[in-house]
């Protein structure tokens, strides 16, 4: 019998592959230009996700920077939309790159992660599957605390919520 | 933060994850907890099964309470509870990581669930237990019940199969505090769902919440057969108005049809852990007294002397609990 194994954190998680975890990264956010995202471990107290990433087209240019839910370089032309628990990164052609909304039960919240992604090559890294978003597993790094390898964008913000 | 087990070990102390009665009572969180302290005297963690759809939330409650690990089963075809389905589903469960010990908790879901589980995986279950232990000298666990009509309390064990199983009434235990630092580990297993085909839903409807809040009520008025009829036994409900109590029943007083049978106090209904308890025309039958073993004050009032629920009491006054409630009444509609 195949068992998936995970981390759960009691305050929040991320839905991913139909599956919870506290935080993950996908490439190497330290990178100068290459594809990665970073959706990082929520501390107690804390209530807003935090995603990063560099996010590409089909042919593998540059669409936007995204460093802790606020864009950075953009030569896409992207849209920052605020929606209701959330936010979406619109692409200058209309289309969800990403979407982040997050549900508050009781006493935990849950991220759902929607979206569309390529890398630097124009290789498929993520995609909206049902209510979550489905990425290939060998390239998931789940997280058990905050990011804190070497990374390319902004400084890791203090509670914004 | 707490530690996360390693990557290969499951729990080998399961509770059975009862979220649909989160809100009416908080057993798997108390089971959880009484589940901590077995676990840590055999060195292993505590698992909780949760099956159902879109469960997620549940999972992080549990590890917030305890929990080392969850083990999901997350399917649209588990939205319904189906008794067959979910015990097949936890006997491929046991087959694969073989637990030591099942709690569930001894409400109707544990009372339907539990024994056919039990049946399938050809082992014991003593149900309704009012506590749990480990016996050092072979680390089994020692399941202690009311048995023989209530008369003692007998301490069971299973040595000769697993996993050992056992109920355990809401209230019994106290839950551990929510920690919203804990981190723990879940697991996905990828089963064969069997789904049966002999149940078709048609339509639901849920049922009135009808319950009272007796588990959590800090003052609890408890009449037994000594209040002789149904129209004295109301006289507790104006007493308990006045005093801001709950009331509870013992067996007799329920199969005479007097209260309703979900304000049955005991080992087939309600374990109470009030402030103050006052016990009224009760006997002190077993039965009756393992439900009330938290409470932290005992008044009791039966006119035998010898009459056992004395053995128990801080206050015990022998006289006719219908004549002493009568004066109660009179000198409290007075205050009110």
């Amino acid at each position: 019998m195949k068992v998936k194994q995970s981390l759960v954190s009691a305050h929040h998680n991320y839905l991913v592959n139909n599956r919870v975890i506290p935080g993950f990264v996908m490439g190497d956010p330290g990178s100068k230009g290459d594809f990665y995202f970073l959706a990082d471990f929520v501390l107690p107290g804390e209530t807003t996700p935090r995603c990063s990433g560099r996010l590409f087209d089909e042919q593998g240019e540059l669409l936007v920077e995204i460093n802790w839910n606020r864009l950075g370089e953009n030569p896409g032309n992207c849209v920052y939309r605020p929606v209701r628990g959330g936010f979406q990164v619109v692409s200058g052609a209309g289309e969800v790159l990403v979407a982040v909304r997050t549900q508050q039960f009781t006493n935990g919240y849950l991220t759902r992660l929607q979206g569309r992604a390529y890398d630097r090559s124009g290789s498929l890294r993520m995609e909206t599957d049902g209510d979550n978003v489905r990425v290939d597993e060998d390239e998931l790094a789940p997280l058990a605390g905050p990011y804190l390898e070497p990374f390319s964008g902004a400084a890791r913000p203090a509670d914004a919520s | 933060m707490r530690r996360v087990q390693s990557s290969d070990a499951c729990g080998r102390v399961w509770v059975f994850g009862d979220y649909r009665n989160y809100f009416k009572n908080r057993v798997t969180l108390q089971l959880i907890a009484r589940a901590k302290d077995l676990a840590g005297k055999l060195d292993t963690g505590v698992t909780v099964l949760l099956l159902g759809e879109r469960v997620h939330q549940w999972a992080m409650e549990y590890v917030a309470h305890g929990a080392d690990t969850v083990v999901v089963v997350d399917l649209p075809a588990l939205k319904d509870y189906r008794a067959e389905t979910y015990s097949g589903i936890m006997s491929q469960l046991v087959e694969l990581y073989r637990p030591e010990i099942i709690l569930g908790g001894a409400t109707r879901f544990g009372r339907e669930l539990f024994p056919r589980l039990a049946k399938r995986l050809d082992t014991g279950l003593s149900s309704d237990c009012v506590d749990l232990e480990i016996d050092p000298s072979d680390r089994g666990l020692v399941q202690i019940t009311p048995a023989f009509g209530g008369e003692l309390l007998a301490e069971i064990v299973c040595p000769n199969r697993r996993p050992q199983m056992a109920t355990v009434h809401p209230g019994t235990f106290k839950e551990l505090p929510h920690d919203a630092s804990a981190v723990g580990c879940i697991l996905y297993p990828e089963l064969e769902i069997i789904p049966d085909e002999r149940v078709e839903k048609i339509r639901s409807r849920p049922e009135r919440d009808r319950e009272t809040r007796l588990e959590d009520a800090p003052l609890v008025i408890v009449g037994g057969r000594g209040m002789g009829s149904k129209d004295q036994f109301e006289t507790l409900f104006e007493l308990a108005d006045l005093l801001g109590a709950e009331v509870g029943a013992t067996l007799p007083a329920i199969q005479a049809g007097w209260a309703a049978p979900d304000r049955l106090i005991g080992q087939t209904g309600r374990i109470v852990k009030p402030k103050l308890l006052i016990s009224i025309g009760t006997s002190g039958a077993l039965q009756y007294t393992a439900g009330i073993r938290g409470a932290e004050t005992i008044i009791a009032i039966n006119r035998d002397p010898k009459a056992s629920i004395f053995r128990m009491a801080d206050l015990g006054i022998v006289g006719d609990g219908r004549t002493i409630v009568g004066l109660l009444l009179e000198e409290l509609r007075k205050r009110f």
